[in-house]
């Protein structure tokens, strides 16, 4: 396998030219703005990392099922051209895990092939008990991506939290990681992770929340901003459940007002366009779903009115 | 939590059928052998089938499990121990204890097991093909867990003189995983296997509550 080291520290010319530092800012801004945070059509949202100041496409990929794929080369070829598209649209953060079974290796095997991945926010996960099977796993992961460095790597699902902190730590002050995170999914843990949000130094927390999984709101997100931590959203989508509920149902009459001319760029939207949100990553294996969801980096974002405008249209369906 | 979705299941498939070909014929030949020798009972018939059964185990737990399956499935690992303990359960109950024999007689229990064989062997392809999974998208008889489940159940109902029930636990437990399986990921030729593992619990009830 090629070997590859990605520099996510030096910002490309395309995150520049796409002007989405100060779009950031306005969306950032969102709650103090009576309409809609973005007038400038073709910025694409990107959010800053509080601990490094570094910004990031505010829409990722996860690989949860969709790069899970083994060996078979048809659909390894097609995962190719999704990842490829994602790029090509200025994506960032791609997100995985050894729990994920095959999808490290077949994003692996992916960037090896894609010449335009200079964008790359790589975020990966150790899942195992024990320190020792932990740096084994990191080490795995490394060599399945065909990197050196990951720019994120998290405890998954806060699995031997206390022994895998250590390490992380310890690898990212010796420049094997460039931040470090604790993840949770479908509103597990929520306590526990509050309690290692308030103790612990973290760049990142990954966890739910979508239009209807609010939860986080309360407490999480808030806490996240007070404390620095840049924020992961999973399941923007429910695993696509909010689909089947919702896509035979019409987009609201105000939709095409705030820049959403799709389901998928109003889970999405509704998501990235909250402050304490970093980076949302939907996981698809279909370009043309790749394409809709990193529109929603684009166009207006819904201010603080708008979002509970949009709870209130989905709770009303 | 499955961590693959239809479409890879079935590729993975197609890649396990063409890497093995032609085990398959193989695992059928001896599948209608067990067939044969149920109507010939005698000791070393029943040995000849408590190999092959341990064979299939054996082969669906190291071969398809560890070595095919366990790149898309963090739980394949234990699903091939779970395989290979069975195996070794064959083997010891049939092979080493040889206290039993396979036969087929003309009642209930009879009927069952014969039934049962009959469909792993006959019906299941057929059921796959009307579910849209015909080769090499299908489960081999014999060297995937579904049909070899199947099959088990069949030959074990034909065990004499009464139904053994300790080489029946894993294949109850594979039952459930593989129905939540089939389930989540669509593959309704599965749920035979539901209904086999219902017809060898009444049958097995029957049986007892006849020599109690």
């Amino acid at each position: 396998m090629t070997r590859k080291r990605h520099s996510i520290f030096q910002p490309t010319r395309r995150v520049v030219l796409g002007g989405v530092a100060s779009a950031g800012v306005a969306a950032a801004a969102g709650p103090l703005l009576p309409g809609l945070s973005l007038a400038a059509p073709a910025a694409r949202l990107t959010r800053t990392i509080p601990s490094t100041g570094r910004t990031m496409p505010a829409i990722g990929m996860g690989t949860w099922i969709t790069f899970n794929v083994g060996a078979s080369r048809k659909l390894r070829d097609a995962r190719l051209k999704v990842l490829q598209t994602f790029f090509d649209m200025g994506g960032g953060m791609v997100d995985s895990s050894p729990m994920y079974g095959s999808s490290e290796e077949v994003v692996g095997h992916c960037l090896a092939r894609i010449e335009n991945d200079q964008t790359l926010f790589s975020a990966t996960k150790v899942w195992t008990m024990s320190e020792a099977m932990g740096k084994r796993q990191m080490k795995a992961s490394a060599e399945l991506w065909g990197l050196e460095t990951f720019d994120l790597m998290q405890i998954h699902n806060l699995l031997d939290w206390e022994t895998h902190l250590r390490t992380l730590r310890s690898w990212k002050e010796r420049g094997r990681f460039r931040h470090i995170g604790i993840t949770t999914s479908h509103g597990r843990r929520h306590d526990d992770l509050a309690e290692i949000m308030r103790t612990e130094p973290l760049d990142f927390v990954q966890l739910t929340y979508n239009v209807l999984d609010r939860e986080v709101e309360a407490r999480l997100l808030p806490l996240a901003a007070d404390k620095g931590i840049a924020v992961i959203i999973n399941r923007p989508f429910r695993r696509g459940a909010l689909f089947g509920k919702f896509e035979r149902q019409p987009l609201p009459a105000w939709a095409e007002e705030a820049g959403i001319s799709n389901w998928a760029e109003f889970f999405l939207k509704f998501i990235i366009s909250h402050p304490a949100v970093t980076c949302a990553i939907p996981a698809t294996s279909k370009v043309e779903h790749m394409r809709e969801n990193m529109d929603a980096l684009k166009g207006p974002m819904p201010d603080a009115a708008m979002r509970l405008r949009m709870v209130d249209y989905v709770e009303s369906l | 939590m499955i961590p693959f979705s239809p479409d890879v299941f079935f590729a993975l498939f197609e890649e396990y059928n063409l890497a093995i070909w032609p085990a398959q014929l193989v695992a059928y030949g001896l599948g209608l052998l067990v067939l044969a020798l149920v109507f010939r009972p005698s000791r070393a018939a029943s040995a000849v089938i408590g190999a092959i059964l341990t064979a299939f185990w054996l082969w669906a737990g190291l071969v398809y499990h560890w070595y095919f399956f366990a790149p898309i499935n963090f739980a394949a690992p234990v699903f091939a121990a779970l395989f290979g303990l069975q195996a070794l359960l064959f083997f010891w109950r049939f092979l080493i204890r040889v206290d039993m024999t396979f036969a087929f007689r003309r009642d209930v229990t009879g009927a069952a097991g014969l039934t049962l064989m009959v469909l792993a062997l006959a019906v299941f392809p057929l059921f796959e093909i009307a579910a849209g999974h015909a080769w090499p998208q299908s489960a081999s008889f014999g060297l995937t867990p579904a049909p070899t489940v199947l099959f088990s159940f069949g030959a074990i109902l034909l065990a004499r003189p009464r139904i053994p029930l300790l080489v029946l636990v894993i294949p109850f437990l594979w039952t459930m995983i593989g129905t939540a399986t089939a389930w989540a990921v669509g593959i309704p030729e599965n749920m035979l296997l539901p209904a086999a593992a219902l017809l060898s619990l009444i049958v097995i009830i029957r049986q007892r509550r006849r020599m109690a």
